[in-house]
């Protein structure tokens, strides 16, 4: 796409601005660039536009403007996200939906909320709290990352291994198609009739359109809540506690792993009380009804014990609780302690293959001169490799980089997937065809052309890039994506 | 006697796995008999088979157990049959990742024995699990009680195989738990009827066996009065695992003619037995302010046997029955919508039987058509879904004799969502071979 | 940006940036000799955007803590100039620190914007009428007590004599220029010449001494809150310490340093340590947030000073805010039952730049009769920050806004708060929409449950 002429961007900006009301329009270079990354600060591009809207019509406008100006762009929440999902690839108009924060309905006795996308998702808990309810989906950036953003990404956390993921929570949304139309899809009931397009929209990735209203279940908190830290002095006894608990019927609320570095980041952070030796650390919550709930307790410990953990520890109190989550949450930021920068990995195994996997996570690390933190939704499978690097060191991001892609492989390779809840966004696209055949991502493609047919929609994310297709052995012919007009060409 | 078509089939799948003629008379919807009847042994014949009909211009009805097939707008070509039942293996269960892969066409009865061998199950509990298979059951999004705490086909499918009308195998999500690479083809496949692609492949998230599972039968002697207690339970803190409210014809269906009919309230629990035995009396206790009249906690077969009457009482309630209806609505919304509905047929002269997953505003109708005319009972399916429609919630007919399906749309009129349902039609069938036709907006 | 590898990021439409050295070519980075490699500690993660409130209510990256880092890294690799919008985003900032609160990463926030605030003062020093203005408040006024006295008493004739009465009512006052309209209204009414007379240079302990402190009275708290002040030092001597209040002192120079005036910052960080080595204390006692959090930091701010390093860090590791102090020990009895309800609000620069949360709550807890009740949203900034009212009125007053819409949800009698600025803002936003509500510093509160 040819770039903007200064009298065209000006009149643009104008024309926004009428729209928009003054003070919802950047254009300077200085502030798009504190727009250039997400959380994952690897990849940068530059809009040509950051824009504020306030309703649905604002922003329906501003894409109807867009396809006519022939324009990319993509929505922006918080930009918490780890993938450079809502990077503007081919520049274009940045969308943020920070400014449409509210929660519009909450209906308690039908158990769910109407709330805007620029909502922060714990704000969402803290709404509701007071009357005993909660938002599940708790994603470790949750006191930033929006509920835009969730459904986006069909954000996990914690929490999900009992509670599922975003899309297990979602009733319904309106949406800004790509063409400008405002749509329903789903809404306060179950099972709509049609297509469950609510479904495939949550973690499209921003590439389907623009959700303005999303309709959430929210649950009745817990009676009972039980945490408990089981400490180890190997990684694989904590891998193997892991599954010994499932396989005594249990399907706790969450179960956390967190390795010895991660503590000692964490410990130098905030102090939560994790010991600093320990090789490995579980952190394993069960909730529900106050009656059995000690039984379940013990048999979590019990199958702790039996697998060698050295000190299984309850929480005694919510202040104590909350400050072993305080670790966990803010582990990836702790790192930021010990090293200048990481790249987070978040690829997915079966969980019986974690002793395996974390030992060639371990290996293939060491192999490339460098450290790697592990802190991740065991109970999942879902891993997070934290690998440490300086990006002031010449050539230790390219290996990073190479380490990570290497660390994708084993988990493709063990049957798991390259993306538990970060999304593919710019970061992994070309790793698609490790886990999806051409076959599969040309349905995709044309599951997106349905939605997106112009392809300005969050252009250059999840498809492999002409690169990534040729490495993958595709592209020795026009790819069906190609043709879609779906792949992006760098 | 063997067309052109069913000869270029038995090339693929083999004579003996062709059915034509009289032998498709199994395989008859809406009194229209299929051209024949193909039972491919593998997703490559599958593809294959699909590529003839796309050739011939022969539209396509994927088919499990057949229990489902009353759904949808009549077809208005017969076409062929492909039947699911020679992929019915379970390809891979591992207990300590909670998963397991099996192929569309095993039944849900056959997949829960082998996975209980393993103490564990699917948590997924729609009527007919004898017959109704797994691809039947996510593509038409089949569910029961259960769904109230476990969710419905969504969210425990995991990862799909389907082949496309164009005879492309496809495989969308993953044999992980939590997986976001992607668009979550899931999602799609689920309730599509078969419109899409076939499904031939499904992963899915199990659940341990509980130690212990209830049924607590609430009974009260109004409808109202049930429909209260079923708020007072999702306001309070129980966890039951089902929710679901019969009227009083629904009770009768159940209980034999004669039975004191009312209303009943059940509530299922399960967990380590403790969980479950205060869950049980806290029924109780929670109860005896909206009305109970008498409860009683069934266990073992008793339990199931009364899970299974409460399943198929749709089908069951009247000798006569004739038409159902699902609706789904505001939880609220649901003793007050059924009062109403069973005032609407009762003004025309035909009885009606409700059962409702109250926590989850999901209601089954049935209307006894003994001695009503097609146009009485058309006309009736037609107050209810105003009715419904009209509290902001949505009416399909289940079934109903193709007489009365001829006077009134099986779906609601699509909203402008349906544009983008009616792309992604054009987009992966482009032909439109797949069950054309008997989808919502004529997909 | 450029990776050999796999992964190629994209070049945005709005075309490659100015050739920027490599990571790897740059030293630690500094603006004018200020550290700030602090910026390198960011991960970019965003966990601090929902504490930050000018982000809250703005939702422009630009001003929330991430964003201007990116600013201030961007300005001292030589990436951008600083240009007026950069400016503006620094200035919006309140200094509030509830980013470092959140922080995982331990990003020396507070420590960066000082830096970009000196580097904007140099760039952009103002009209000979700012620079005037300026001088007179920082480099004449705040460090010397006895022109502030004189000063004081000028406001005090101008409050009482019916002047101010008259100027408001003829709307003269909005003929001032910009901000200094705004000014007006917020000037703390003074209390008469016996409240800000100097505190006794010693206050002597009750029973047992346990300790020997000196109390910082500061420069405005001195003139406008003598009875803040006369309250402390009764409450610390009822609980043991001897309180000296030396002479020498003068202000702390944390309105310097936050105003970007580190030169004097780091002149009268001198002149406080002097005075109360002098005064041979076991430790320095602050009941003003941004004057405890502030001395707190001076081993960071003369470490470049090789002959006031150490002493500055000794000196900082024995400033305690009030309520810290009174917290080592159980309150000394007996109290005197206060039957009234209060919340808390917590000052900026007592939770996030003290790190204090439990020990005001813990002494509210032993009053008898008191019922405290929690205010939503206690850690966030009143608006006050500093001289923040005074040079960003408009942001201030939503802040403002905010905090007394929860104060009022709270249904409390009294808002109980531990510095005086956010004394003045609270009780001026009280005073606007006609609430009752008293606001008073945590040492008031003890006073009177100790007469």
């Amino acid at each position: 796409m040819p770039a903007l002429t200064e009298a065209r961007k000006k009149s643009l900006r104008r024309e926004m601005e009428a729209l928009l009301g003054p003070g919802a329009v950047l254009s300077d270079p200085d502030e798009l660039m504190v727009y250039e990354s997400d959380g994952l600060t690897l990849f940068r591009a530059l809009a040509d536009f950051v824009v504020f809207p306030l309703t649905a019509e604002h922003v329906a406008a501003l894409v109807r403007l867009a396809q006519r100006e022939g324009l990319p762009f993509v929505a922006r929440g918080a930009g918490t996200g780890l993938s450079g999902g809502c990077l503007p690839a081919e520049g274009g108009l940045v969308i943020s939906l920070m400014r449409m924060n509210r929660v519009l309905e909450v209906d308690y006795d039908n158990q769910l909320a109407v709330v805007e996308p620029g909502l922060v998702n714990l704000h969402l808990s803290w709404a509701v709290g007071a009357r005993g309810f909660y938002y599940a989906p708790d994603p470790s950036s949750q006191q930033a990352c929006t509920i835009g953003g969730n459904i986006a990404n069909n954000s996990g956390g914690p929490h999900t291994l009992k509670y599922g993921v975003t899309t297990n929570h979602v009733l319904g949304l309106e949406v800004v198609l790509p063409d400008g139309e405002i749509v329903w899809l789903g809404g306060k009931t179950r099972d709509p009739q049609g297509y469950d397009l609510t479904g495939i929209f949550v973690g499209s990735e921003g590439t389907f359109g623009i959700a303005t209203k999303i309709v959430l279940r929210i649950l009745r908190q817990p009676q009972a809540v039980r945490t408990v830290l089981a400490v180890f002095n190997e990684i694989d006894q904590a891998s193997e506690a892991v599954s010994a608990i499932i396989a005594r019927g249990l399907i706790p609320a969450a179960m956390e792993m967190i390795d010895q570095l991660t503590i000692q980041a964490v410990e130098d952070a905030f102090g939560c009380g994790y010991p600093r030796d320990a090789a490995a650390a579980l952190l394993i919550e069960m909730d529900g009804l106050a009656a059995g709930m000690d039984e379940q307790a013990a048999r979590v410990i019990a199958a702790c014990r039996e697998t060698g953990a050295r000190e299984v520890r309850l929480a005694r109190d919510e202040a104590e609780r909350q400050l072993l989550w305080k670790g966990r949450k803010s582990a990836f930021g702790a790192y930021g302690r010990i090293s200048p920068a990481y790249l987070v990995m978040d690829g997915v195994i079966p969980r019986t293959r974690l002793p395996y996997v974390l030992r060639r996570v371990n290996e293939i690390v060491a192999g490339y001169g460098l450290r790697v933190g592990n802190v991740f939704h065991a109970g999942d499978g879902n891993l997070h490799p934290n690998i440490l690097y300086d990006p002031r060191k010449p050539g230790e991001e390219q290996r990073v980089v190479a380490a990570g892609g290497e660390i994708l492989k084993v988990c493709a390779e063990v049957g798991g997937s390259i993306s538990g809840e970060h999304g593919i966004g710019l970061e992994k696209r070309d790793y698609m065809p490790l886990i999806f055949s051409e076959a599969d991502l040309g349905c995709m493609a044309r599951v997106k052309r349905a939605f997106n047919p112009t392809g300005l929609c969050n252009p250059g994310k999840i498809f492999p890039s002409r690169k990534g297709c040729a490495e993958a052995g595709f592209a020795s012919r026009p790819h069906p994506i190609e043709e879609a007009g779906l792949a992006q060409r760098f | 006697m063997h067309s052109p078509l069913s000869r270029r089939l038995a090339e693929i799948v083999g004579g003996a796995h062709v059915l034509t003629g009289a032998e498709c008379a199994p395989y008859v919807v809406e009194g229209r008999t299929p051209e024949c009847a193909v039972f491919p042994g593998s997703r490559e014949d599958i593809a294959a088979v699909l590529g003839v009909a796309a050739d011939s211009g022969t539209p396509v009805m994927p088919w499990g157990g057949g229990t489902g097939m009353a759904l949808g707008s009549p077809p208005a070509h017969p076409g062929l049959v492909l039947g699911l039942r020679r992929l019915g293996r379970l390809l891979e269960h591992e207990p300590g990742d909670l998963t397991a892969t099996v192929e569309a066409g095993m039944t849900l009865e056959a997949f829960q024995a082998e996975l209980s061998r393993r103490g564990q199950w699917l948590s997924l509990d729609p009527p007919q699990a004898a017959r109704a298979t797994l691809g039947g059951i996510l593509a038409s999004n089949a569910s029961g009680p259960r769904r109230h705490l476990y969710g419905t086909a969504r969210d425990l499918l995991i990862g799909i195989t389907m082949v496309l009308a164009d005879g492309a195998i496809v495989r969308g999500g993953g044999k992980v738990v939590k997986n976001v690479a992607g668009y979550d083809l899931p999602k799609l496949a689920v309730g599509s009827f078969g419109t899409l692609g076939v499904i031939v492949e499904a992963t899915v998230k199990l659940r341990p066996r509980p130690d212990c599972d209830r049924l607590v039968v609430a009974r009260f002697s109004t409808l109202a009065e049930a429909g209260q207690a079923a708020r007072a339970v999702m306001a309070s803190d129980l966890i039951p695992s089902a929710l679901d409210v019969v009227d009083g014809e629904g009770l009768r269906a159940l209980d034999g003619e004669g039975a004191p009919g009312g209303a009943a309230l059940l509530v299922g629990v399960d967990g380590i037995a403790e969980q479950v035995e205060w869950q049980c009396e806290e029924v109780g206790r929670l109860l005896k302010d909206c009305g109970l009249a008498g409860v009683r906690v069934l266990d073992g077969t008793e339990r199931d046997e009364a899970w299974r009457a409460v399943g198929e009482m749709p089908q069951r309630a009247f000798t006569d029955a004739t038409a159902g209806m699902k609706w789904g609505v505001l939880p609220t919304q649901v003793a007050e919508l059924i009062a109403r509905a069973g005032a609407v047929a009762s003004q025309r002269g035909l009885r009606a039987a409700f059962v409702a997953h109250a926590g989850l505003g999901i209601i089954s109708a049935v209307l006894d058509a003994a001695g009503a005319d097609a146009e009485q009972v058309a006309c009736t399916l037609g107050e209810w879904r105003a009715l419904v429609n009209g509290s902001g919630g949505h009416a399909l007919v289940e079934w109903a004799p193709l007489a009365v399906k001829e006077r009134i749309a099986v779906w609601d009129t699509p909203g402008p969502d349906s544009r983008i349902m009616r792309q992604l039609k054009a987009e992966l069938d482009p032909r439109g071979i797949l069950n054309p036709g008997r989808f919502l907006g004529g997909i | 940006m450029a990776h050999g590898t796999a992964l190629e990021p994209p070049q945005g439409a709005g075309g490659p940036t100015a050739r920027v050295p490599a990571p790897w070519e740059m030293g630690p980075l500094a603006l004018h000799g200020h550290d700030v490699d602090g910026v390198n500690r960011c991960v970019h993660c965003g966990l601090c955007l929902a504490s930050c409130p000018t982000f809250s209510l703005l939702g422009t990256e630009m001003d929330s803590p991430r964003g201007r880092i990116v600013l201030i890294k961007s300005l001292a690799e030589g990436r951008i100039e600083l240009s007026d919008s950069t400016r503006a985003h620094l200035d919006l900032c309140l200094g509030c620190r509830a980013c470092e609160t959140v922080c995982p990463s331990g990003v020396p926030y507070g420590q960066l914007i000082e830096a970009a605030r000196a580097e904007i003062e140099r760039r952009h020093p103002g009209g000979p009428v700012r620079r005037l203005f300026r001088w007179l408040n920082f480099a004449v006024l705040l460090p010397h007590p006895r022109l502030l006295g004189l000063a004081a008493t000028g406001l005090r004739c101008y409050q009482v004599s019916g002047l101010q009465r008259v100027l408001r009512a003829s709307g003269l006052l909005r003929l001032l220029p910009g901000p200094l309209a705004a000014w007006e209204p917020l000037l703390p009414r003074l209390p008469p010449a016996a409240a800000r007379a100097p505190l006794p240079e010693v206050t002597h302990a009750e029973g047992q001494r346990r300790a020997r402190v000196g109390l910082l009275t500061g420069c405005i708290q001195q003139v406008a809150f003598g009875t803040q002040n006369r309250a402390t030092a009764r409450v610390l001597a009822r609980n043991g310490a001897e309180v000296l209040a030396p002479r020498a002192q003068s202000c702390c120079g944390a309105l310097h340093a936050h105003a970007g005036e580190d030169g004097l910052a780091r002149d009268l960080a001198r002149r406080t340590i002097e005075a109360f080595e002098a005064a041979g204390v076991d430790q320095v006692i602050a009941n003003t947030s941004g004057c405890g959090a502030h001395m707190k930091s001076y081993g960071m701010l003369l470490a470049s000073d090789p002959a006031w390093r150490a002493r500055a860090a000794r000196f900082a590791a024995r400033v305690r805010d009030v309520s810290e102090f009174l917290c080592q020990e159980p309150l000394r009895g007996p109290l005197q039952p206060v039957a009234r309800t209060v919340t808390y609000h917590d000052p900026c620069h007592v939770i996030h730049g003290q790190k204090i949360r439990k020990e005001p709550r813990a002494l509210l807890a032993q009053i008898p009769g008191l019922r405290v009740v929690e205010l939503s949203e206690a850690d966030w900034c009143c608006g006050s920050a500093g001289t923040y009212n005074l040079t960003q009125p408009e942001m201030a007053q939503r802040l403002q806004e905010r905090k007394i819409a929860h104060i009022r949800a709270t249904g409390a009698e009294a808002v109980v708060t531990a510095n005086p600025g956010c004394i003045i803002q609270i009780a001026q936003g009280l005073q606007a929409t006609g609430a009752p509500t008293r606001v008073m510093h945590i040492v008031e509160l003890l006073d009177e449950a100790y007469r």
